[in-house]
């Protein structure tokens, strides 16, 4: 695929337009706003070919005698760090139930958690049923089982990025504006703004109009 | 359906209104050529949006003409040029959902309700079935939703997430009908589904104090009892979080046209529509 389509940029676009489109697009499939979602492994895949394309367009412009060269040396300033989410424990009790969420059997791993009852309930297992919640669609279950995972091992920062990124999740702001009333010049504002203007009037000699 | 999905006409070029106006008249039309004259009543802006959805990602453009309202002969109002299944499917959806609504309403409605709802069926009943023959998947769709969300309403300690899945699921699967490819339909689906729990989520926030003063089932009167002043906060997070979701896969999906107007929902009209219900019952 012509890699100028990728970016949504025209071939004659100036290298500062490509590296906008660049930030833009990788900011919008970073791997951090899809971690923990269902279509994470798309994102990424969208992620690749938005890498590849700057990089191949960094490399046609650098050395455009060889169009075709294709070089992958460029190192992505936008890695996958989450690719490796639920690989990059030390240790852990639920190996397999690990295992089934990956590969995307929730049923299996509910199952086999619901399983699990009194001390085996620790704060990893709460992570994992938060995993399997998540996956499915049921946000609310998943924030409240990655909030008590939280509470009882406050130190793992695998528990600490998952409720991080459902806590991002619960504030919808995509269009950048603020949708609170009281940002704009409520009546509020308006009666504080006379009353002051009063009270200079009075300050300088006059006598206020009220 | 309940008609919450709207634009946000102040945020919005006025090329991009009059296309979604030509969409939303286009139904219209194909309602009243698919069913009836009186089909056309029924016509709301969830099914639009999902007319404007299948628009956005089909293959070829529909093209525009202007002709003359049905309603209103002095007007000429913008129409699309080519017939395509996006609007014969979204028309069927509309009087599916309809037909299933007013049995719903014969179940727990006042006795006024009840009435009006009897001398409407036989028509939403016909209608049904002409749907039924063109797309028996839709029927299954929503029948399964209609007969699960019973079900679900059984339990007095439902979840939030357990009572928005029927509808949640119904959404997925008719955005799924709108892919072949099974990748790009797990977008589709989580596209639906979190537009589908959003839709059924606020729905319940604006029934709450009337489910309250007839005690009818909802899911935020479960979980925080008689009163949802305190938990504003918290019932924004939740609807707030089916829109970051279905934003997600949106930005997943193949958009080939249309793409202002889908922003325009997603971005404004959803968030406005949120904001209204909200207020209002904060007051």
């Amino acid at each position: 695929m012509n890699p100028y389509q990728v970016l949504g940029v025209s071939e004659t676009a100036t290298d500062a337009e490509i590296k906008a489109a660049y930030r833009e697009l990788a900011k919008k499939y970073h791997p951090d706003n899809y971690a923990q979602s269902p279509l994470a492994d798309l994102a990424e895949e969208k992620m690749k070919e938005v890498n590849e394309a700057y990089d191949k367009i960094c490399e046609m412009r650098k050395n455009p005698s060889s169009t075709n060269a294709y070089s992958n040396s460029y190192s992505n300033t936008y890695s996958n760090t989450s690719s490796q989410y639920g690989a990059n424990y030390t240790h852990s009790d639920f190996p397999d139930i690990r295992r089934l969420i990956r590969e995307g059997r929730l049923d299996d791993a509910l199952q086999l958690l619901n399983g699990i009852q009194g001390t085996g309930r620790n704060a990893e297992w709460y992570f994992l049923m938060g995993m399997v919640y998540s996956k499915k669609g049921w946000s609310e279950q998943a924030y409240s089982y990655f909030q008590t995972a939280c509470r009882m091992d406050p130190t793992n920062s695998e528990f600490r990025s998952a409720l991080d990124n459902a806590s991002t999740r619960r504030n919808y702001n995509p269009s950048g504006y603020n949708t609170v009333s009281s940002a704009g010049c409520s009546m509020c504002d308006i009666c504080a703004g006379v009353m002051c203007a009063n009270c200079c009037c009075e300050c300088l000699g006059g006598r206020g109009c009220c | 359906m309940f008609g919450y999905i709207t634009i946000d006409k102040s945020e919005m070029l006025v090329k991009d209104y009059e296309a979604y106006k030509a969409v939303y008249c286009t139904l219209c039309k194909q309602l009243g050529k698919d069913y009836s004259v009186f089909s056309r009543f029924i016509l709301n802006y969830d099914c639009t949006f999902y007319a404007l959805t299948a628009l956005a990602l089909s293959d070829d453009c529909p093209g525009f003409c202007s002709s003359r309202c049905r309603f209103n002969p002095f007007k000429k109002c913008n129409y699309l040029k080519n017939d395509t299944k996006a609007l014969s499917l979204a028309a069927a959806l509309t009087v599916v959902t309809f037909y299933y609504k007013l049995v719903d309403n014969i179940a727990d409605g006042s006795f006024f309700e009840k009435l009006l709802c009897y001398i409407i069926l036989p028509y939403a009943s016909s209608w049904k079935k002409l749907a039924k023959k063109k797309y028996p998947e839709i029927d299954a769709i929503v029948k399964e939703m209609s007969d699960s969300q019973f079900e679900v309403e059984k339990d007095e300690q439902c979840l939030i997430d357990k009572a928005a899945e029927p509808t949640a699921l119904m959404l997925a699967r008719v955005m799924e009908l709108l892919e072949d490819d099974p990748q790009k339909r797990r977008v589709h689906h989580n596209f639906g589904y979190f537009l589908g729990k959003w839709i059924y989520l606020l729905d319940a926030v604006n029934d709450f104090e009337s489910d309250k003063k007839h005690k009818l089932f909802n899911p935020y009167i479960i979980k925080y009892g008689d009163s949802k002043k305190e938990h504003i906060d918290e019932i924004r997070q939740s609807l707030d979080n089916c829109l970051s979701e279905a934003l997600l896969s949106y930005r997943l999906m193949d958009i080939k046209r249309f793409d202002r107007i889908m922003e325009n929902v997603l971005y404004y009209g959803l968030t406005k529509r949120q904001k209204e219900v909200l207020e209002n019952k904060e007051k």
